[in-house]
């Protein structure tokens, strides 16, 4: 079988995008609709809130080969009250269990993105290209 | 198009058993996946970025698929039926669509399933034209729609048919504004046997048509438009008129809102009754408002309406009707000469000027005693500025769209101005002339017989306004480069200036904000589909009708009003609302009534333990009401025994998309050719339906 993903200019590793069906996932689309370019080894799942993932989830994530995930939240916009506060003390206990693994916690990073905040989001994307590019494509690695 | 049509029906061992994720299997043998994955051209949108017909073939790669298909536009008529064949044979039983943002066709989609027999909701949406072929080229693009499809057809394979919630509906409505669109709205509602609140900022209805005289191109009267259609919702027994009220709170969901309306702050100089009076005298209408009784016409203001007195009031409705109308562009001081020199108005002011001598004739136009023997109109104002050579208004606004009314508007009252005093001549100077509708290129061909004199210019070179020396004879001179002439300085003098100002969205920062409403980069209200949901807002049961969504002369604000409140009708018109079914549901037979759940939900009242009778005895578990559940999905983090998820969202249809997205699966060789793309050998490629 050969390599997919081996183009040239394609980062190497998996970027997992978590982003809010109500903020970042339009903010996804208004990246689109501007035809603004980013790596094509993002990958976006459109979530109703993040606070639906257990810690684990992120942890099974890295081990099965993303290299890295951002969740992409409404922040303080979140139309469910309380989950980004609920979502904000979960990533502390990631951030634990990885450290406990031996993981990066920059791998894994919590922001808020607007249904129009294209800079932001590409700014975030280009970020955690860059932390693949010094930490490895995987968290395996 | 046909050839663009095809399919790769998959041999059956590629149907693969759903995976047993440790919680809950999706899937029952009778209702064994048999996924169907629809993939768009987009008309090229999708296609000359993404090769689709290489993802179609990878598609065989993938466990599930037992259809692959694409076309030139999944959203139209064939397109869809094309999904509704495969479901009608048994083909499929599960769909996924690979096309634009979700946002645009997923109701699309889930409505044809269901037409077709299928449980829409076992559908899912993989969106490779926003975030794949608008965002990257070549084979990456194609590569990474490959791992997207693969992804939705990894969670469809989990899709369990659910059912909507349904949620009885209020045939009530609400209406925000009180001018034409709103009045359109209420009646249209009303007659339909929706019981209307009519929520009016102002003391009066009317609304921005109320302060115009003859309307574009009809040469209709704007006053009695307005006293119709206000006298007729004042007399509606299903229609109740609060004026003189503000939106003060608002919550509740599509068929049960709740708003709160309060008196709107008096010392408002917009809207306050201080400001009522000083207009109905400007415009000799009865002094005090307090000596006009609810129904009575004020001149340039509208029909007084009944006052809400004290509040707040609570007010519960099934639907929302936003008509919150528009705002006059006022020019900046120096604009143009505007308030520097008294000789400078506004179009809408010399319309009201118009109105006050309609049928009135004579040889030369009287303005406070003075003869206006020529008067330059200029177009633009306010309307299509360019950054860089209009200046921002004080937050930093421009207006960059054409407000469509103003040119017809301004050829209107030169057509008026020349047949009723042929000695007051009229110059426009205008950027382009858009008389778009039935009826106003005839008003312009009018104006050419009028003798009405055009001049053209640049936005980079606007015409300047000056004083008028005793040699020009005039107290103003329109000094303008004329492309007409090929760039010719004319120096026009006159004895007046209207600006033909453009509309600007009405200011509501306030329901803005409590409503969550979208706002386009023009600032006005933002519908989800210019064609497919042109009324519609993404909160369902809230519609837009006039010239809060854009600028509209008076005829295109009653046909979208209409729209609206048809809409709404439809919406109501059953008696309940369906609801999507994507909330929390317990499974009892692993959960242990630990409570963590209950603790983590964020809806008080969603979720609860109870006792339960199993097998003798008695056990705690934990119960959802549906109707409460936001489906945030914060229990299902929390719940050791995994018990809990949220329908349609469950973390194995994550857990599955993501070991999609790290697959290489369907990226396997041929056996045939040891092409990666897949050439099809093995698998039938035919023409599609």
């Amino acid at each position: 079988m050969s390599t997919p993903d081996s183009h040239s200019g394609v980062p190497q590793g998996k970027i997992l995008v978590l982003a809010t069906e109500s903020c970042a996932y339009p903010g996804a689309d208004s990246v689109g609709q501007a035809h603004s370019s980013y790596p094509a080894n993002v990958h976006i799942l459109r979530v109703k809130a993040p606070v639906l993932f257990p810690e684990r989830f992120y942890l099974d994530c890295l081990e099965k080969g993303i290299g890295g995930i951002i969740i992409m939240s409404c922040g303080e916009e979140c139309p469910y009250e309380g989950a980004y506060k609920a979502m904000a003390r979960r990533l502390d206990r990631i951030y634990e269990r990885m450290k406990e693994r031996g993981l990066d916690i920059r791998r894994v990073r919590l922001t808020a993105i607007c249904t129009v905040c294209n800079r932001a989001f590409l700014n975030e994307v280009n970020q955690m290209e860059q932390v693949l590019q010094e930490l490895g494509a995987t968290a395996a690695a | 198009m046909a050839e663009l049509e095809k399919t790769t029906p998959l041999p059956a061992g590629n149907q693969a058993e759903p995976q047993a994720n440790g919680s809950r299997t999706d899937g029952s043998q009778t209702d064994e996946p048999r996924v169907g994955v629809y993939i768009c051209y987009c008309g090229g949108n999708i296609s000359d970025h993404v090769d689709v017909e290489a993802v179609r073939e990878r598609m065989e790669n993938v466990p599930g698929v037992a259809v692959a298909r694409t076309n030139m536009f999944m959203c139209s008529d064939p397109g869809q039926e094309l999904i509704m064949e495969d479901l009608r044979s048994g083909t499929i039983n599960r769909v996924v669509v690979a096309s634009c943002a979700p946002s645009l066709h997923e109701t699309t989609f889930r409505a044809a399933i269901a037409r077709a027999g299928g449980n829409p909701y076992q559908y899912e949406h993989a969106n490779i034209r926003e975030q794949v072929s608008w965002v990257h080229h070549g084979d990456p693009a194609t590569d990474k729609a490959t791992r997207m499809v693969a992804a939705a057809t990894g969670k469809a394979r989990l899709l369990r048919p659910l059912e909507p919630i349904r949620v009885d509906a209020l045939r009530r409505a609400v209406v925000v504004g009180g001018g034409v669109a709103g009045l359109r709205a209420a009646l249209d509602l009303a007659e339909r046997g929706i019981e209307v609140a009519l929520v009016e900022k102002s003391a009066f209805l009317g609304g921005g048509v109320a302060r115009l005289g003859r309307l574009a191109p009809t040469g209709e009267d704007a006053a009695g438009l307005v006293a119709d259609l206000a006298g007729r919702v004042l007399a509606h027994p299903a229609i109740v008129v609060h004026a003189g009220a503000t939106v003060t709170s608002f919550g509740g969901y599509v068929g049960n809102f709740k708003m709160e309306i309060s008196p709107a702050p008096a010392g408002d100089p917009a809207t306050g009754p201080a400001a009522a009076s000083a207009q109905a005298q400007e415009t000799g209408a009865p002094g005090r408002l307090a000596d006009l009784a609810p129904g009575d016409y004020a001149p340039g203001r509208g029909v007084a309406a009944p006052l809400l007195a004290s509040g707040p009031l609570a007010l519960e409705t099934g639907v929302v009707v936003l008509a919150t109308g528009f705002a006059d562009y006022q020019p900046r001081s120096g604009e143009y000469g505007f308030a520097e020199h008294p000789e400078v108005v506004t179009l809408p002011r010399l319309l009201r000027e118009l109105a006050a001598r309609d049928g009135q004739t004579g040889n030369v136009l009287l303005l406070d005693g003075r003869p206006i023997r020529r008067v330059g109109i200029i177009h633009c104002v306010g309307s299509r500025q360019i950054p860089g050579v209009h200046q921002e208004d004080e937050n930093g606004h421009l207006n960059e769209h054409c407000s469509r009314v103003c040119c017809s508007a301004a050829i209107n009252a030169a057509n008026t101005i020349r047949e009723s005093w042929p000695d007051t001549h009229v110059y426009e100077f205008y950027r382009d002339i858009r008389t778009y509708g039935r009826g106003q290129e005839e008003q312009y061909a009018r104006a050419s017989a009028n003798k009405v004199v055009f001049l053209r210019f640049s936005a980079e070179e606007p015409p300047v306004v000056r004083r008028g020396t005793e040699a020009d004879g005039f107290p103003l001179v329109l000094g303008v480069k004329d492309e007409l002439t090929f760039g010719e300085d004319l120096d026009v003098p006159v004895d007046l200036v209207a600006l033909a100002t453009g509309m600007e969205p009405g200011p509501i920062p306030e329901l803005v904000d409590m409503l969550k409403l979208p706002v386009g980069a023009d600032r006005f209200l933002l519908e989800v589909h210019p064609k497919l949901r042109p009324v519609e807002l993404p909160v369902a049961g809230v519609f837009l009708a006039g010239t809060c969504q854009a600028p509209m002369d008076a005829g295109e604000t009653c046909n979208a009003a209409s729209a609206a409140a048809v809409k709404a009708v439809s919406l109501l018109g059953r008696g309940f609302v369906e609801l999507d079914p994507f909330v929390a549901e317990v499974n009892a037979e692993a959960c242990t009534g630990c409570g963590a759940c209950v603790e983590a939900c964020l809806n008080e009242g969603a979720l609860a333990l109870e006792e339960v009778e199993t097998d003798g005895a008695t056990a705690t578990r934990a119960r959802v009401t549906p109707a409460l559940c936001l489906g945030c999905g914060a229990c299902a983090a929390v719940c050791p025994e995994q018990a809990i998820d949220v329908n349609g969202w469950t973390l194995a249809q994550y857990e599955a998309m993501v070991e999609m997205i790290v697959s290489d699966a369907p990226f396997a060789s041929c056996g045939t050719c040891a092409s990666r793309a897949g050439c099809g050998a093995g698998a039938e490629t035919a023409p599609g339906a």
